[in-house]
């Protein structure tokens, strides 16, 4: 797989003096040909910036940016091979459908044959044959938000920028543009960089997600890694639910850490590279809701007391209190309506082997 | 009962209805009936029904022989001055006011009221006196002429007082505010991730210009337009000061057949005509601009 966009070094700072604000530091980073990449964050993380910097809107304060090997950092956002989608579509309002998805080859001065039968094809892509002649604002969020897409993929530009293009439509209409946003990216084998703040968005769609805070990049990886292995409490907490444990160490074992659980009884978790606490030292660990169960006594890994139950619809949510007063949240499926545990009760739980990881720092 | 209280609602508007009727069609059908008389001995009119007025607005009688007519020339070259030098000031004004609306709505939004107040300061002024004050920039011995002879790139002063260029000078001056404001309301509205997606689809500087940016102020374009050219063709004061008696519009011709002229039939009736052409213009102008936007969808 080749690589697509090679940041090295990158950042940008806002303003001068006292005033100055770095909304990026210094950045590396490379994106794969073909790749569906996410950059996801609160706002103010600087995930818009960096989309911004490799739209060719904003100038970086430092470093260099290559998008097929190209040195484009000096170049504008015409001079690119790049396209955007806006967060707010920025369709042209006094042009149609048609002229806005021609827009971009117009302006290449492609001749106009060619022009019209993309802007064909690209209505079809997005199945808005029948609104080729309505102005943006006699169609629907929805069919603008694919008018917007059908617009940025004409010119078939080697990378596809997304800024929250989802975030103005409601709950339903974003699913749907979701698996479209991935069928469109599968067939048109452009590579997408996507900005988003919806964490569950991030791990659907993503081959790979980096995550920002700050103005920096806290973790990369696929979503599988990044979901089951946050590297950092920052990550674990925002994306998904998080139970966070404070364990003591009792033994360092290699890489692996054996740790006392509530109640006494050990496990051992693999230790984050490099991190090598002592014993008695207490260390964070975190495990998702679902990678606990409710076992009956004698196999229980620790026990909690039940304080209350949010019933979910496909599962609830148990908060529980464990022996040594932490909390802990226990997903369980719905499967069968069978009798729910009252509050008060003492369930005993074992966690899914390996499931429990150890966060550095 | 309801009915007949209902009837008498209408009265609350007769403040606005008089006032409407007193100041604007009241003098208008006055100034359209004295069209239609005779002049008095020593101004104002005589109440005998004449169409002399509207004749003598298109002809000419022979001094010496009156049965003899022919087109009134000097008649015809006022008007056309009027219309091709309102025109022309209205061009100006779009040119120099469009990058000035740009500069200003693109300040930062603390900075704009400042930039605002500066370009609305002249309206402060009384119109006599900037006008004086060009004057005095471009007579024969004036600011411009004597510095440029001064620095030897000229040796007789060059005569811009009482030419077009005075007066199209002056009346740009005066009007261009007209044309800021209204373009600066529709930039102030523009979106301007509207500039960057064209940026953003390969359009150069002025490729955004000229197919995201104008489009999207021609509002402001059409208002400011109105604004300039309507107060153009009425201009008296500055064709008076700054073109003298050579360069006459029709506000001058008006105000001569009051004055010196003492034919007020034929003040009314070229009154008449530049409402005319006023409105004739306005309707044409909104056609065309209308056609332009092409075919539009329910």
């Amino acid at each position: 797989m080749s690589t697509e966009i090679e940041i090295t070094g990158m950042g940008k700072v806002f303003g001068q003096g006292a005033t100055a604000f770095r909304a990026l530091s210094e950045i590396d980073l490379t994106i794969d040909t073909g790749e569906f990449f996410t950059l996801l964050g609160p706002s103010g993380c600087g995930k818009t910036t960096l989309l911004r910097l490799i739209a060719g809107f904003e100038v970086p304060s430092s470093g260099s940016l290559r998008i097929n090997g190209d040195e484009v950092a000096g170049k504008g956002p015409n001079q690119r091979p790049v396209n955007t989608v806006f967060q707010n579509y920025a369709l042209f309002p006094h042009m149609s459908v048609a002229q806005n998805i021609g827009f971009g080859l117009k302006m290449q001065g492609r001749p106009k044959a060619e022009v019209d039968a993309t802007v064909a094809e690209m209505l079809a892509l997005v199945r808005m044959e029948p609104m080729a002649d309505r102005k943006p604002a006699e169609i629907s969020g929805g069919q603008q938000q694919r008018v917007a897409l059908a617009r940025a993929l004409a010119p078939r530009p080697r990378v596809l920028l997304l800024d929250e293009p989802l975030s103005a439509l409601d709950l339903k209409l974003r699913k749907e543009m979701q698996s479209e946003l991935k069928r469109l990216q599968t067939e048109t084998g452009i590579t997408f960089v996507f900005v988003t703040h919806d964490q569950e968005e991030a791990l659907t769609m993503s081959d790979r997600i980096a995550v920002m805070k700050s103005g920096k990049i806290l973790q990369l990886g696929t979503p599988h890694d990044i979901y089951h292995a946050p590297a950092e409490r920052f990550v674990a907490d925002f994306i998904g639910d998080t139970n966070f444990l404070d364990l003591p160490v009792a033994a360092i074992n290699g890489n692996r850490a054996v740790l006392t659980l509530p109640g006494g009884k050990q496990t051992t978790a693999e230790l984050p590279e490099g991190m090598r606490p002592v014993v008695g030292e207490t260390v964070t660990t975190v495990i998702r809701p679902e990678q606990a169960l409710i076992v009956p006594g004698p196999d229980a890994d620790l026990f909690g007391v039940l304080q209350d139950a949010v019933f979910f619809g496909t599962d609830t949510h148990l908060n529980l209190r464990l022996e040594d007063g932490q909390a802990f949240t226990l997903r369980r499926q719905n499967t069968v309506s069978d009798d729910e545990p009252a509050p008060g009760s003492r369930l005993g739980l074992r966690l899914s082997a390996g499931a429990l990881r150890v966060l550095r720092g | 009962m309801e009915r007949e209280r209902h009837g008498w609602k209408w009265l609350l508007s007769a403040p606005a209805l008089v006032v409407l009727i007193a100041a604007a069609s009241g003098p208008l059908l006055i100034v359209a009936v004295y069209s239609l008389l005779s002049p008095g001995e020593m101004g104002g009119v005589s109440w005998v029904f004449s169409t002399e007025a509207w004749m003598r607005v298109f002809m000419s009688r022979d001094i010496f022989e009156p049965e003899i007519i022919s087109w009134n020339s000097a008649h015809f070259t006022v008007f056309w001055r009027t219309i091709w030098l309102s025109m022309q000031t209205t061009l100006i004004c779009a040119v120099l006011g469009f990058p000035t609306a740009w500069f200003i709505a693109t300040r930062p939004p603390a900075s704009r009221t400042l930039w605002l107040f500066l370009i609305t300061i002249p309206f402060w002024t009384n119109l006599l006196i900037r006008t004086f004050a060009i004057q005095e920039l471009i007579r024969n011995s004036g600011t411009i002429n004597s510095i440029l002879m001064w620095t030897g790139l000229i040796e007789r002063p060059i005569q811009l007082l009482y030419t077009d260029f005075a007066v199209l000078l002056g009346m740009s001056y005066v009007f261009l505010p007209l044309m800021i404001l209204p373009l600066y309301a529709a930039m102030d509205k523009l979106d301007f991730r509207l500039v960057e997606a064209g940026y953003d689809l390969y359009a150069s500087r002025m490729q955004v210009l000229r197919h995201v940016i104008i489009p999207m102020v021609k509002p402001g374009f059409i208002a400011g337009s109105i604004l300039v050219f309507i107060p153009s063709i009425g201009a008296y004061v500055t064709p008076r000061i700054l073109g003298g008696g050579r360069t006459m519009m029709m506000g001058n011709l008006i105000g001569l057949q009051f004055g010196q002229g003492q034919n007020w039939p034929l003040g009314a009736a070229l009154s008449v005509l530049l409402l005319v052409i006023v409105v004739g213009a306005l309707i044409f102008y909104l056609r065309v601009v209308n056609r332009e936007e092409g075919p539009r969808h329910g």
